[in-house]
């Protein structure tokens, strides 16, 4: 059955919303990542305008992260007070972030410095990820972490003033930390016109230490409200929010973020990064391919990232 | 729900009235001139039939408001990367455009007839302005705009798909086309050219409305309108269905 789609102005089979909303939101119960990385592209390609799909993700990832929250919240895996200081940095890095392009803009080549940025960026994070995770497997019983070695970091982040225990992380940390790192994070995420999540999970595991189970309960948390921001200004300033795609998303999507959430307590740590590493590096290889092989259509509709 | 009462099937038929407006032998009729956008709206069809002089070819075209069209350029950089690489605007250019002929163009009007009715592609390429550098340029972005423009379906050709049978001392015509849903809400303007000796001896027009109606309408308005209040609703419905779904897989022992 088709529907007609008001803001986007055209007409889909609400099975392929529907399906799509449910795959992605699965990942998102799964790995604590919002999506949008997949789910735009993939809208774009069943003949979504870039701008609606990128906007009406924003409000679906709304629904399917307040549903995955509320399912690793019932079983104590979200740290709302690291949550709170790393959207807090976010907010900051995103503002940055939205100037930063501007000028980058103003200086010409603002579409190539994204695009480098973004493939470096997955693709970086997908390796390190794929073989730290196939080597913690290899090696889990045998070896502790090694935690002398990275003394140095560890030291540094010690000596930083505002200390404060993140109860429910079971790590201690200068507020400082997650409120650069999530700037960090938001001044790319800016710059890539993604929320993040699939960068947030790696700083959260490697930098600040937190378990992976409460990494992707707290990392759905900050992306609730990152979605809820991004949806608001995308509807009063561009107009671009498609109600009905996003209940057409939303029914697929909050039911697979809670399938992910209950999957995702039966699977080990290690499992769920090197999966979670494994699409990084899937999508990073098929956007290095978009890059590099000559496109069917040599003009596209403007506006989008 | 109010959506399905706005339900309509595809394919209604709705009067459609031509204004002939050269000499009286040239008649059309169709069967719509106001195709509704509900809920389940997934393109139509239209319709073009009517009478003319026998032994004359005829040509329909179907066109919105001609206007700016703003698309983004692919191109290599470095001679490595495809990216955008800037942005092609063309004026005096219609969002739709079908044309659908007896015989091939060419072989029944003349060069300037062509180009003053702007009757095909390269009779558009000639009319529309480019921010294009130089001819080549102009040439190679048009080819790709029409290329894109096929591809999403709002513009199309076809020769030798008007139906001609004869009649008492004329000649009947049909065409049935496909009305995409691509096709954005709007006025369009059918017009039908009769051709003898590769001139243009008569011509009829009339207008096909494509308007929102019901829920859809309302939708649309708000979210141009009232853009605040569209973006509060977007947020509570994700956040009311987020929960919702949560608080089902709870009762069902999905979460403990």
């Amino acid at each position: 059955m088709y529907l007609y789609l008001p803001v986007a102005l055209t007409s889909i089979n609400i099975l392929i919303p529907i399906c799509l909303g449910l795959g992605v939101g699965l990942l998102s119960g799964l790995f604590g990542v919002g999506g949008g990385f997949l789910m735009t592209p993939l809208l774009i390609m069943f003949g979504i305008p870039s701008t609606v799909a990128a906007a009406t993700d924003s409000n679906q990832i709304v629904a399917a992260s307040v549903s995955g929250t509320y399912a690793h919240w019932k079983v104590g895996n979200v740290d709302f007070k690291m949550g709170l200081y790393l959207l807090a940095g976010g907010f900051i890095g995103g503002l940055v972030g939205v100037e930063l392009i501007k000028i980058l803009r103003a200086m010409g080549d603002a579409g190539f410095v994204i695009k480098i940025t973004y493939v470096l960026m997955l693709g970086s994070v997908g390796i390190y990820m794929f073989i730290e995770s196939l080597q913690s497997m290899k090696k889990k019983k045998t070896e502790k972490v090694d935690e002398e070695k990275d003394s140095k970091v560890v030291r540094f982040l010690k000596s930083l003033p505002l200390q404060t225990r993140f109860e429910k992380s079971g790590v201690t940390h200068s507020a400082l930390v997650p409120v650069a790192l999530g700037g960090f994070v938001g001044v790319l995420a800016a710059i890539m016109g993604v929320g993040g999540g699939f960068l947030m999970v790696p700083v959260m595991f490697y930098i600040l230490r937190m378990p992976m189970h409460v990494i992707v309960g707290t990392s759905l948390f900050q992306i609730l409200f990152t979605c809820i921001e991004v949806t608001f200004l995308q509807s009063y300033t561009n107009h671009t929010v498609d109600f009905i795609l996003a209940i057409l998303l939303l029914v697929g999507s909050t039911v697979g973020a809670q399938i992910g959430a209950t999957f995702g307590r039966k699977m080990k740590g290690d499992q769920l990064k090197i999966i979670l590493a494994s699409i990084v590096l899937v999508v990073t290889a098929k956007i290095v391919l978009e890059l590099t092989l000559a496109p069917s259509l040599l003009l596209s509709q403007a506006g989008g990232h | 729900m109010k959506f399905f009462v706005c339900f309509q099937a595809l394919f209604i038929s709705v009067p459609f009235f031509f204004v002939n407006t050269a000499s009286a032998k040239l008649t059309a009729k169709a069967n719509h001139d106001r195709i509704t956008v509900d809920f389940f709206y997934h393109g139509s069809t239209v319709s073009v039939k009517g009478v003319s002089d026998p032994n004359k070819d005829l040509i329909i075209k179907i066109t919105s408001d001609e206007g700016q069209q703003a698309l983004r350029e692919k191109g290599k950089l470095g001679g490595l990367l495809w990216m955008n690489v800037g942005e092609l605007k063309i004026d005096h250019v219609p969002n739709i455009y079908f044309l659908h002929s007896t015989k091939d163009i060419e072989d029944i009007l003349s060069r300037d007839e062509i180009n003053k009715h702007v009757i095909g592609y390269p009779a558009l390429k000639n009319h529309v302005a480019m921010n294009a550098s130089d001819e080549a340029e102009k040439d190679k972005w048009f080819n790709e705009f029409i290329k894109y423009k096929e591809f999403s379906k709002l513009y199309g050709t076809t020769t030798g798909q008007i139906s001609l049978t004869e009649g008492k001392g004329t000649q009947n015509y049909y065409i049935l086309t496909q009305w995409p849903y691509q096709a954005p809400p709007g006025n369009y303007t059918v017009t039908v050219y009769a051709v003898k000796d590769r001139k243009v001896v008569e011509t009829a027009t009339s207008n096909v409305v494509v308007e929102q109606v019901g829920v859809v309408k309302e939708l649309a308005n708000i979210a141009k309108n009232n853009a605040a209040e569209y973006g509060f609703i977007s947020i509570f419905a994700a956040l009311s269905a987020g929960f919702g779904v949560a608080m089902i897989f709870r009762k069902n022992g999905g979460a403990h």
